[in-house]
């Protein structure tokens, strides 16, 4: 299987009136062809932040550490190194759209009010495939239509507000997928929508996905989702990526604390009759990140004068995984 | 494992306890602050309404007590000082230094080419600037009467003009900080008719709603639409010339505050009308509370500091309203003095050349106006951390 | 769209009905009728005496003894129909004669005040928000500030000081000495508009300095929008994306207040006119109100409110047409 992208160490902080704060550190993470790598952890942990700095999207205050490595290996091969690019750069708008597509948690923010979602798509298309408008409106159609929106024909004239909240996200789907990108980053993408239409949507992106033989990183805060989406997960606390592995392993059988954590307040058909435990305490708040391991203030199997101290090292306690806590020694077996 | 603290490093530990214990505190005290303390927290850090507010109640403070305040009244002439220039006191000219400050005194000359008598500042006289001086028996708040004044000149035959004096020789320092008492306490009760107006009428409106709202809309919307200045011009008209300088006054803020009410008014129709079926208004009726007292009570209150800032920033509207009308000579009338009344000296392009310290009210106009809308801005920011100011 | 024009006419019309009620009422104000001053003026100094009688006969001879609501209707009647404004009893003449062009001249300097404002604030605005916190961004604030705390006649005055030391002594007014009298013809109106700019620029400055403010905090609010940054995810060039997604929008505020535009610089222009000497406008006004010829002044004061009141509503269609969520909400 090829890869498609690998951020190692990625770290951003941003400028704020308070001082800086970073609230993404040393995060490592691969995506391969034809995969789907589910990010997961709750919300504030650094999941859009992180995705975003792939597109190039943060704020001006924001900055990149000076280990952080991005390579993206585009359609035709080449090895983007997306950490140098320019921000106004001719690679860096192709690489918008037209390697990478991106959907957001609100469909109905993510279309100007004032704008057809004709208008848009066909402005994606045209940005990145040598069409005429006429073609590229045909395509937009064929697009829609294949997000599963009735009436394409009809409804590509019409404004983001005239739609359901389901035919909106199906349509950002659509406003994505047609620049043809390799890799898709889907932000909560189902979050803001009813339980029944999320399914569908879910359905859809799965099938898309496979189709088209894309990559995908898909955001979530529940691990549920994951388990119906990611071949890989990744999971993220204040930060920084505390577990990762392939997703059927890692929900199976857990190893970070955190992750426990995250497991057991997951409502499922087994723990139904039992009560659901949540994570106790708060997620801090990043400019005030905790010392040492960033969940001991919340871990109940902390090893005082450790965990609070020193931050743990990302350790391999089986092939293919990898886990960041004290737990755990060198070889990745479990210590205690 | 175990949660017992480490022995040998007791101190850290107390220490870390101590500075949590401070937390603690600080941040109950944060939470169990009033919405006001907070409001005033927050306004007390934005740096430029701050001034702006010390500007302000500087100025409220020199027109309230005018009288002491002002080395002379209003109509006091100096003939012998006629369209004089703002005299600057110094501490040291050419015969060297003093500790105390003083101007010079003048001579008159007769000038080279026009040959008109005109006063030139005599190098060799001293006159010695001083605080509490005596002066002409004056009547502080309608009340306290005394003869002494806040600065002037020590000997009481002599006069001072810091700002220079106008075509009769009258004092413009003293005249304009009369006049900011007038201009001010126009603006005052001005804004305080129409937010009376505006309580009522938006008042009614929003908690009414309904046919009600819909009829007292259409006449917000057709008293909102009037253009004020030439309204004005027509309601001017209809005032009798025999009306005194006081029934002027009273009249023209009457006509400001009774147009000036609909932006309010729209502002609290629209909070009430968003808060009426809120549980605790709904409660509040069941229970059976007279509509007035739910308003007043229940609902007012949840947005008082969102009509404070609209207050504080239609104070401009009337100030400026003021100083034109009477600039053209429509508002106020001589022997009136108000910023727009000393202007109208100021009218000509001769007067920028001739006599630019004529234009000193104007400076307090600016001021003023800037003063509110700052402090405005810093209120609607402590009020509302969130909203961006527009 | 239809429906919601028709509405807005609807609405428009309304309004104007309850603001002539409104005009006609304030006319009715001045104590002492017409008849009193024009009885006076007729016949002081003529030694001829006057009677109840006299002033009586002039009253009715002038319709002004009939009902209040009776004549209201028989004014507006007059305005609506045959677009009559009545007699100018003071200038003993109609008041469309005394009003005559200078509706167009009105109409000129409101049109260039206008069209100034929007010129320079917009661009500057979306500047300054794309620019948010350099020092042009700080710089313009403080001019806002200063432009908006500025009272407008001593700006008009400044002004005047400066165009008369640049630009010789024949910059107040509206027309030079050999076209004030002379009538309409391509020279003359090219006269007016070299004389145009100046009160038109004193009468835009405090709305470029209200309006850049406006649209810099719409567009900030803009810039920061999902769709904006889910445009750029799809690779929509820099500058193209912030005229076609923010810029876009950050006029809307423009728009809807064009209204309030007008409606000040109609407030300003009275006294704008009295400082730069424009007299066929500021004179007029002010000579209708102080000869109390409550037909002239209430001709202008219902002139310019309807104008305000169409602007209203033409803003209304505009942003509805710029805006496509605004006719679903209506
Ligand atoms: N523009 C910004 N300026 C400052 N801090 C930011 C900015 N955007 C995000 N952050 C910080 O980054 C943290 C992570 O945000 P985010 O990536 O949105 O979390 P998630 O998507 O996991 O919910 C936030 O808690 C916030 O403190
Ligand atoms: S490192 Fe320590 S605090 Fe962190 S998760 Fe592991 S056991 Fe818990
Ligand atoms: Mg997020």
């Amino acid at each position: 299987m090829s890869r498609l992208l690998s951020v190692e160490n990625l770290t951003i902080s941003f400028r704020t009136d308070e001082g800086t704060i970073t609230p993404v550190q040393d995060v490592t993470f691969a995506v391969d062809k034809g995969r789907t790598l589910g990010l997961v952890g709750e919300s504030g942990s650094g999941k859009s932040v992180s995705t975003k700095a792939l597109m190039r999207l943060l704020p001006r205050t924001a900055s990149l550490g000076a280990d952080t490595k991005m390579h993206y290996t585009a359609k035709d091969g080449q090895v983007m190194r997306i950490e140098t690019l320019s921000d106004r750069s001719r690679e860096i708008r192709a690489l918008r759209g037209g390697e990478m597509g991106m959907i957001f948690q609100e469909p109905m923010a993510s279309f100007s009010p004032v704008y057809t979602i004709g208008n848009q798509i066909i402005e994606a298309i045209r940005l990145h495939r040598p069409m005429s408008k006429r073609e590229a409106r045909a395509f937009a159609i064929d697009m829609l239509d294949k997000v599963g929106i009735s009436n394409a024909g009809a409804r590509i004239d019409q404004y983001a507000h005239e739609l359901s909240g389901g035919m909106r996200q199906r349509a950002m789907i659509a406003v994505a997928l047609s620049a043809g990108p390799a890799l898709l980053i889907a932000d909560e993408p189902t979050t803001a929508l009813d339980v029944t239409i999320q399914a569908q949507v879910l359905d859809l992106m799965r099938d898309l996905q496979r189709e088209l033989g894309m990559g995908m990183i898909f955001i979530t805060h529940d691990l549920g989702v994951i388990a119906q989406v990611a071949d890989d997960v990744a999971v993220m606390y204040l930060g920084s990526i505390v577990e990762r592995g392939p997703a059927r392993d890692v929900i199976r059988a857990p190893k970070h604390p955190y992750t426990q954590g995250l497991l057991a307040a997951l409502p499922s058909l087994d723990t139904l009759s039992k009560r659901l435990t949540p994570i106790p305490g708060e997620i801090p708040s990043p400019n005030a990140r905790p010392s040492g391991c960033p969940f001991h203030t919340r871990c109940a199997q902390k090893i005082a004068g450790l965990c609070d101290r020193k931050i743990p090292r990302e350790v391999v306690p089986e092939p293919g995984r990898a886990v960041r806590c004290w737990l755990y020694d060198e070889n990745g077996r479990a210590v205690a | 494992m175990t949660d017992l603290p480490e022995p040998g490093k007791p101190t850290h530990i107390t220490a870390e306890t101590r500075q949590a214990e401070k937390d603690r505190q600080r941040r109950l005290k944060f939470y169990s602050a009033s919405q006001w303390t907070l409001i005033w927290w927050r306004f007390r850090r934005h740096r430029a309404a701050m001034v702006a507010a010390v500007i302000l109640a500087t100025m409220a403070l020199a027109g309230i007590f005018a009288e002491f305040v002002a080395p002379y009244g209003t109509t006091t002439r100096n003939t012998g000082y006629i369209e004089g220039p703002p005299q600057v006191p110094q501490f040291c000219d050419d015969n060297g230094c003093s500790i105390r400050p003083f101007v010079h005194g003048n001579k008159t000359e007769r000038d080279p080419i026009t040959l008109r008598a005109i006063s030139v500042p005599d190098p060799d006289i001293r006159h010695y600037v001083s605080l509490f001086v005596p002066g002409e028996t004056v009547k502080v708040l309608g009340i306290f009467e005394t003869d002494r004044h806040l600065i002037g000149l020590a000997d009481p035959e002599l006069k001072i003009h810091f700002w220079g004096t106008d075509d009769l020789g009258r004092d413009v320092f003293s005249r304009t900080i009369y006049a900011t008492r007038t201009s001010l306490s126009i603006g005052v009760l001005g804004v305080m008719i129409s937010f009376v107006l505006a309580l009522i009428i938006g008042g009614v409106a929003g908690y009414a709603g309904g046919f009600l709202d819909n009829a007292i809309q259409r006449v917000t919307e057709v008293v909102r639409v009037i253009p004020i200045i030439p309204l004005y011009m027509g309601l001017a008209a209809a005032m009798p010339k025999e009306w005194s300088t006081t029934q002027v006054y009273f009249a023209m803020t009457l006509i400001l505050g009774l147009f000036g009410w609909p932006t309010l008014a729209r502002r609290i129709r629209s909070q009430l009308l968003s808060i009426r079926n809120e549980d605790y208004v709904v409660a509040a009726r069941l229970a059976g509370a007279r509509p007035g007292r739910i308003i007043g009570q229940h609902m007012l209150p949840s947005f008082t500091s969102f009509i404070i800032v609209d207050l504080v920033i239609s104070f401009p509207y009337m100030i400026l309203s003021e100083t034109a009308l009477s600039f053209v000579g429509l508002g106020l009338r001589p022997p009136s003095v108000s910023w727009g009344v000393l202007l109208q000296q100021a009218q000509s392009v001769r007067a920028i050349e001739q006599t630019p310290w004529l234009f000193i009210p104007a400076g307090f106009v600016v001021l003023a106006v800037l003063a509110f809308t700052v402090i405005g801005d810093g209120l609607r920011d402590a009020a509302d951390p969130y909203s961006e100011a527009k | 769209m239809l429906r919601f024009t028709v509405e807005r006419l609807i609405g428009m019309v309304v309004t104007m009905a309850l603001v002539s009620l409104m005009v006609f009422i304030i006319m009715e104000i001045p104590p002492g009728d017409y008849a009193d001053r024009y009885a006076f003026r007729k016949y002081s100094g003529t030694g001829i005496s006057v009677t109840a009688a006299d002033v009586q006969a002039i009253r009715v001879d002038l319709g002004l003894d009939r009902p209040m609501l009776i004549r209201y209707f028989d004014w507006i009647g007059g305005i609506v129909l045959r677009g009559d404004f009545g007699q100018a009893f003071a200038f003993e003449t109609s008041v469309n004669k005394v009003i005559g062009d200078k509706v167009w001249l009105t109409s000129g300097i409101l049109f260039a005040t206008l069209i100034l404002t929007y010129l320079i604030s917009i661009p500057i605005g979306i500047y300054a928000a794309v620019r948010r916190g350099s020092a042009v961004d700080y710089g313009l604030t403080v001019f806002s500030y200063l432009g908006l705390a500025l009272p407008n006649f001593l700006l008009a005055l400044v002004m005047l000081y400066f165009a008369n030391r640049w630009f010789g002594s024949d910059i107040g007014g509206l027309f030079s000495a050999p076209y004030r009298d002379a009538p309409w013809s391509l020279p003359r109106v090219w006269d007016m508009l070299k004389h145009l700019w100046l009160p038109a620029v004193v009468l835009a400055w405090s709305a470029v300095a209200y309006q850049i403010q406006t649209v810099r905090a719409t567009m900030s609010d803009e810039l920061n929008k999902l769709s904006v940054t889910a445009a750029r995810a799809r690779g929509v060039p820099e500058g193209r994306l912030l005229l076609k997604y923010p810029a876009r929008l950050a006029i809307n505020p423009i728009v809807s207040t064009i209204g309030f535009d007008v409606n000040r610089i109609f407030s300003e222009l009275p006294i704008v006119a009295v400082v730069l000497g424009l007299t066929e406008l500021g004179q007029l006004l002010l000579r209708a109100y102080l000869d109390l010829d409550m037909n002239v002044a209430g001709a202008i004061l219902l002139i310019l409110t309807f104008a305000i009141v169409f602007m209203n509503f033409l803003s209304d269609i505009l942003l509805a047409w710029l805006d496509p969520r605004i006719k679903l909400g209506a």
